[in-house]
């Protein structure tokens, strides 16, 4: 569980400092197969379990990176790029890192962590996600953000309470399977009406 | 009655794509009549508890109502828009109120967050429907805030269900019923952290300053049907799932991140941005999208004094609105449809123009601005002598002040769409352009 909660984390890194969009999409496929590992090996084996499995598997692994390679695929090589990271990310990726562990010890006396490495990876990674989504400029930099904060919060849940309930897990999986369906059908609006796939170009209503 | 809820817009979908040859006009008015048979069925079914004052039946009621309208404002509004996709923009709106139901009978705090954030995806898919570059980067802004914030309030969720999780109970540990009776045994500092997370993650939905930034534009470009329900009731069930919450998890007072003073403080912040911003506006949908954001802070801070007769006074407040907004979009659309502009500056001279518009709009208008005997003028009445019961005094400036400026605010742009000079405004501009033009072809001329 704690191997695959670290290529988590490590994807997560990756994601905020990797530009070209293909690296990070297979990212993004590395962290659903890394969160299917993780499922399978916490606890015993329950039918329960293997439709989580399946369904983290097939979503999280195949469907969702699935579309955006599909989508990136179409667009001249110009529209595959991210820009560049702006410098005070990187002051703000460690802070938020130092934070986690002020929250560790803040929570660790209310007694509510089962795992505090987990909790860490799983936290600091939805910060990262988040941060993601402040920073990158490109449309499915940020689709892509939304997926790996997703991604990490089964690990924070992994770290607080074990298991989720059955119906909250498929739950949050079909909601983040819709969103990131319509994301993607979005971005590929934005790069044909806007000729463009930088999120900076959407100021029509600012005018 | 779950089965009659799940199968009202279930029905729409199946008679979209069963009927999808038949002219538009006429799937519009079958779905429209579907929807209000079903309203109809659900008042019959609940009737004995409708009476006892059941707010959740009540709560579902108002919700299939403004569903109804905006059904029937779907034939007016598709007439307008022939370029929307009948099929696409039903299957969403359909989707869009299976969540609003779910919101508004949810029992368990995980099925409202589940809920809430499935009805972003549909309503952000409906704007996308408009087919504009403004619809698209509306939409973009509102799915992106919005996820973001309850992804905020599903780790509170998280914090609360770890503080419970001894119980065994699963998916039933969040159920608000069973949070209330165990809130004693959850930590006070998670507790507090999970409050805060989860008020200000779902006040985003609500639209709670200073988490509001994609409301004015998500309400202005969605399809005004659709603007009616995400105004009038999709704000008030998120706003009434914090109150469930919080009424269910019980922080101290003596901390000042209990739920009632978040709800007191952010509130507070939205009346005075939602007031101040109407004296602002120059588009009639932000203008009533800025309405919505004071209203919000005004129902807000009717849950947040925390008394019976203050929450009894913030759920009229929220019926109110709900009735009075939606009208007011679906009349706002087809203003801007018959002007072919959304600028209020171009909105004048309605009385002669667009009577029958004009008179619904005035009633509207003047019901939100909160004048007497109209509902919000009693609910507000009530919410101000709760503030001043509670010793709540600079809130209570707060919001008498912004009353006061909103009915300003409000009787100015309905005087002026009302009765504007239409003629001299368009003679002026007529002069502007053509002493244009001819600069244009005296300086096409000198080449």
């Amino acid at each position: 569980m704690m191997s695959a909660a670290l290529v988590v984390f490590v994807a997560s890194v990756g994601l905020l400092v990797v530009r070209n969009v293909k690296s990070s999409i297979l990212l993004l496929g590395t962290e659903g197969l890394a969160l299917s590992y993780m499922v399978w090996m916490s606890g015993p084996i329950t039918l329960d379990k293997v439709a989580i499995v399946l369904a983290t598997l097939a979503i999280k692994a195949g469907i969702i990176p699935g579309v955006m390679y599909r989508l990136v695929q179409k667009w001249p090589i110009e529209y595959r790029q991210d820009g560049p990271l702006p410098a005070w990310t990187y002051v703000a990726g460690v802070a938020l890192l130092l934070t986690v562990t002020h929250v560790i010890q803040l929570l660790t006396a209310t007694g509510i962590i089962l795992h505090r490495a987990l909790f860490f990876y799983g936290l600091a990674s939805i910060y990262l996600g988040l941060l993601q989504i402040i920073s990158r400029r490109h449309v499915l930099s940020q689709v892509g953000a939304l997926v790996a904060a997703e991604n990490a919060f089964v690990i924070l849940a992994a770290s607080l309470v074990g298991n989720l309930p059955m119906f909250m897990e498929i739950g949050m999986l079909v909601d983040l399977l819709v969103a990131a369906i319509i994301l993607v059908w979005m971005s590929r609006l934005v790069h044909g009406r806007f000729n463009t796939t930088d999120v900076n170009a959407l100021r029509f209503l600012r005018r | 009655m779950t089965i009659l809820n799940a199968l009202g817009p279930l029905g729409v979908i199946l008679l979209v794509f069963v009927g999808h040859r038949l002219p538009p006009d006429r799937i519009r008015k079958v779905n429209a009549l579907w929807v209000t048979l079903v309203l109809l069925s659900s008042v019959i079914w609940s009737y004995p508890e409708l009476l006892q004052g059941h707010w959740t039946l009540l709560l579902l009621l108002g919700t299939n109502l403004i569903a109804t309208t905006s059904a029937w404002d779907s034939v007016w509004w598709g007439r307008e828009h022939l370029n929307v996709k009948i099929v696409r923009y039903y299957v969403w709106w359909a989707l869009f109120w299976a969540a609003l139901i779910t919101v508004a009978v949810a029992d368990n705090l995980v099925l409202s967050w589940l809920a809430i954030e499935f009805s972003t995806l549909a309503s952000g898919a409906l704007i996308v429907e408009m087919g504009n570059r403004r619809a698209l980067e509306a939409a973009w802004k509102y799915i992106v805030i919005a996820s973001v914030g309850l992804f905020m309030a599903v780790i509170g969720v998280l914090f609360l269900y770890a503080s419970l999780r001894f119980q065994h109970l699963g998916w039933y540990t969040l159920d608000y019923a069973n949070i209330r009776s165990h809130a004693s045994a959850i930590n006070p500092i998670v507790k507090e952290i999970a409050t805060i997370l989860i008020v200000s993650g779902i006040g985003t939905k609500v639209g709670l300053v200073p988490f509001h930034t994609w409301l004015p534009d998500a309400h202005s470009e969605a399809p005004s049907p659709a603007s009616g329900l995400l105004s009038g009731v999709l704000l008030g069930l998120c706003l009434v799932t914090v109150e469930r919450y919080v009424g269910a998890a019980p922080v101290s007072h003596s901390t000042l991140v209990s739920g009632p003073h978040l709800l007191l403080v952010l509130g507070s912040l939205s009346v005075l941005v939602g007031t101040f911003a109407l004296l602002a506006q120059k588009d009639v949908k932000r203008l009533l999208a800025y309405s919505s954001i004071e209203q919000m802070g005004i129902t807000a801070i009717g849950f947040g004094i925390n008394t019976p007769f203050t929450r009894e006074a913030a759920l009229l407040q929220l019926a109110f609105h709900a009735v009075i907004k939606s009208s007011l979009f679906y009349v706002g659309g087809h203003l801007s449809v018959a002007y072919g502009s959304t600028h209020l500056q171009r909105m004048t001279n309605m009385v002669g123009q667009h009577r029958r518009l004009a008179i619904v709009w005035t009633v509207g208008i003047l019901a939100l601005a909160g004048v007497p005997p109209l509902g919000l003028a009693y609910s507000e009445w009530m919410i101000s002598l709760g503030l001043w019961q509670a010793h709540l005094w600079g809130v209570l400036v707060i919001v008498t002040g912004s009353l006061v400026l909103g009915f300003a605010a409000l009787s100015y742009h309905l005087i002026r769409g009302m009765w504007g000079n239409q003629a001299n405004r368009l003679k002026n501009e007529d002069v502007e352009q053509a002493s244009m033009a001819n600069a244009l072809i005296a300086a096409g001329g000198k080449h």
